[in-house]
């Protein structure tokens, strides 16, 4: 296992400190999506941006949306 | 031909010259449902009744002279994903149970008033989140996968139960069913079509579109469907242009991009083959071919999934907090792992995308489509979980499904899937056209053009197997 993954325990400390607490049963499989996806995104590290910014969409003087669905 | 396997433009030419009507193409497209659907399950829902309302609807104004354009009368399925007032739009998920939409979608409200006919809401894998949709089989094999995740649509599309459909596309699900199911699928540029209403995956790659039996079908759904709507903040405010390719096949002077890297790699051969003799054809028809190099290939899958999972995990974030029983296994597992990706991660995605918009921008100057296929395999079976390449590599069917759609979504190019043939097991296998931004009428041109030299499709047998 490399160093950077996290173990179950790590897996649900993580998720309870994003308000998402986990029950004991689902700490082992969301540990290992967590480490797989980890695995494709921490390639994008071997980027170098310089000044890229981020593709957002925001532009300001835009409509008000609903809130609701 | 009986009327449920006519061609969007043909059932709309033999309406308009009242040798068709409303009544009896919805009629027949019910009928066939009751014959087809029990096997294939594409429908979430089937309005059989409103459906016959509005067709006799349609028939009356038609006989007082009112046309509403193209789709007057013809009947269409919606990707359950599309608010549709009245309806539930249930995204084929326990947690949507009690969902009632109080209005309609930009799109719906389009389709509506340019007279379509609504028959039924399809099946999405749920919540868009995945590349099959399990719930419905393919239409040329029904124990193989139909794709996703618009496979409902597609599988109607493709089984003569709905004329046309739309679906959704966030790293394929509009193409990649198309393509499995022999079926022309439209990924429109990002902001061409707007979104209000429609249930997001991702807000950043989410894009709406048509999926038909020909490629003029795109052209005419999508001539409804496109145009400035301030509800979505993604929403272009561009002029107004017609889709429909003229008759003309002729494609001298025009550019093909034929990619060297990427595109190729990891597929198989049969799928190969019948893309290449393809773009053959386009050769054939005067098209220049020119050999392209995919830039950035390497983080096209990180770039896609930095997006995803974060956004997508934050959609459902209430969801997942009160009703997360509620959500089937391979959906709740990304959406619990999504919420453990960092900050970093997501604006790493959004700076490599800004970077791939880019490079893909000096690469389309260079040509004017570039060719390719939509999947690097047909459909496997259900149940299959994994791929296996002959250099000895494997790959998760998820993974091999999405691989080559997805650059697409994250430069928001439009990208078009048409069906170029059969493996030896008689699936269908489809070719992608990717264009420049906004370039939707060179993609379907050419797209046209290719169709013209092949003999029409017939519909799929969906209920042979």
């Amino acid at each position: 296992m490399p160093s950077a993954d996290l173990t179950p325990p790590e897996a649900a400390r993580w998720a309870a400190r994003a308000g998402l607490p986990l029950p004991a049963d689902r700490h082992t499989a969301v540990a290992a999506t967590a480490n797989h996806l980890h695995s494709v995104v921490a390639l994008l590290r071997e980027l170098d941006f310089g000044d890229t910014p981020p593709a957002g969409a925001y532009r300001a003087g835009e409509e008000q949306h609903d809130a609701t669905v | 031909m009986r009327p449920y396997e006519l061609s969007l433009a043909a059932a709309a030419e033999a309406i308009r010259a009242r040798r068709l009507s409303p009544v009896e193409l919805v009629d027949s497209v019910l009928d066939r449902i009751e014959q087809v659907e029990p096997q294939l399950g594409a429908y979430v829902t089937v309005t059989a009744e409103q459906a016959r309302r509005a067709a006799r609807e349609a028939e009356r104004e038609a006989a007082l002279g009112r046309d509403r354009g193209p789709l007057h009368g013809v009947p269409a399925g919606l990707k359950d994903l599309i608010d549709v007032a009245g309806l539930p739009t249930t995204a084929s998920s326990r947690v949507r149970a009690d969902h009632r939409a109080r209005a309609d979608s930009t799109v719906a409200a389009r389709l509506t008033a340019a007279g379509a006919v609504l028959v039924g809401k399809t099946h999405t894998h749920e919540f868009a989140y995945g590349l099959t949709t399990p719930q419905t089989g393919n239409a040329w094999d029904r124990g193989r996968v139909a794709g996703g995740s618009s496979g409902g649509s597609a599988v109607a599309v493709a089984s003569g139960t709905a004329t046309f459909a739309l679906g959704t596309d966030t790293g394929g699900s509009i193409r990649v069913p198309a393509a499995l199911n022999g079926v022309v699928g439209l990924k429109p540029t990002y902001g061409l079509v707007p979104r209000h209403g429609v249930t997001s995956l991702s807000w950043s790659l989410d894009h709406v579109g048509p999926i038909t039996r020909t490629v003029e079908d795109a052209a005419i759904v999508l001539n409804a469907l496109a145009g400035h709507d301030p509800r979505d903040p993604a929403s272009l405010a561009t002029p107004a242009v017609d889709h429909r390719p003229g008759a003309d096949t002729d494609l001298t002077g025009l550019r093909v991009g034929v990619p060297r890297t990427y595109y190729f790699d990891h597929v198989d051969a049969q799928v190969e083959a019948a893309v290449r003799r393809a773009i053959g054809q386009l050769e054939a028809l005067g098209a220049r071919l020119v050999e392209v190099d995919i830039p950035m290939t390497r983080y096209i899958q990180a770039t896609l999934w930095g997006l995803v999972a974060p956004e997508a995990s934050a959609y459902h974030e209430a969801g997942l907090r009160t009703v997360p029983e509620l959500y089937q296994a391979d959906v709740r597992v990304l959406l619990e792992a999504g919420e453990l990706m960092t900050a970093g991660d997501y604006l790493r995605a959004q700076r490599s995308r800004t970077l791939m918009r880019s490079e893909w921008g000096r690469m389309l100057a260079e040509v004017d489509v570039i060719a390719a296929p939509t999947v690097p395999i047909t459909a496997v079976r259900a149940g299959e979980e994994t791929v296996s390449w002959p250099d000895g590599t494997a790959e998760s069917v998820s993974d091999a499904l999405v691989r080559l759609s997805a650059p697409a979504n994250i430069t928001g190019v439009p990208a078009l899937s048409v069906p170029v043939g059969h493996d030896t097991a008689g699936l269908p296998i489809g070719m992608q056209l990717l264009g420049r931004p906004l370039g939707e009428r060179t993609l379907l041109r050419v797209g046209h053009a290719y169709e013209q030299t092949q003999p029409a499709r017939a519909l799929a047998p969906a209920a042979a197997h």
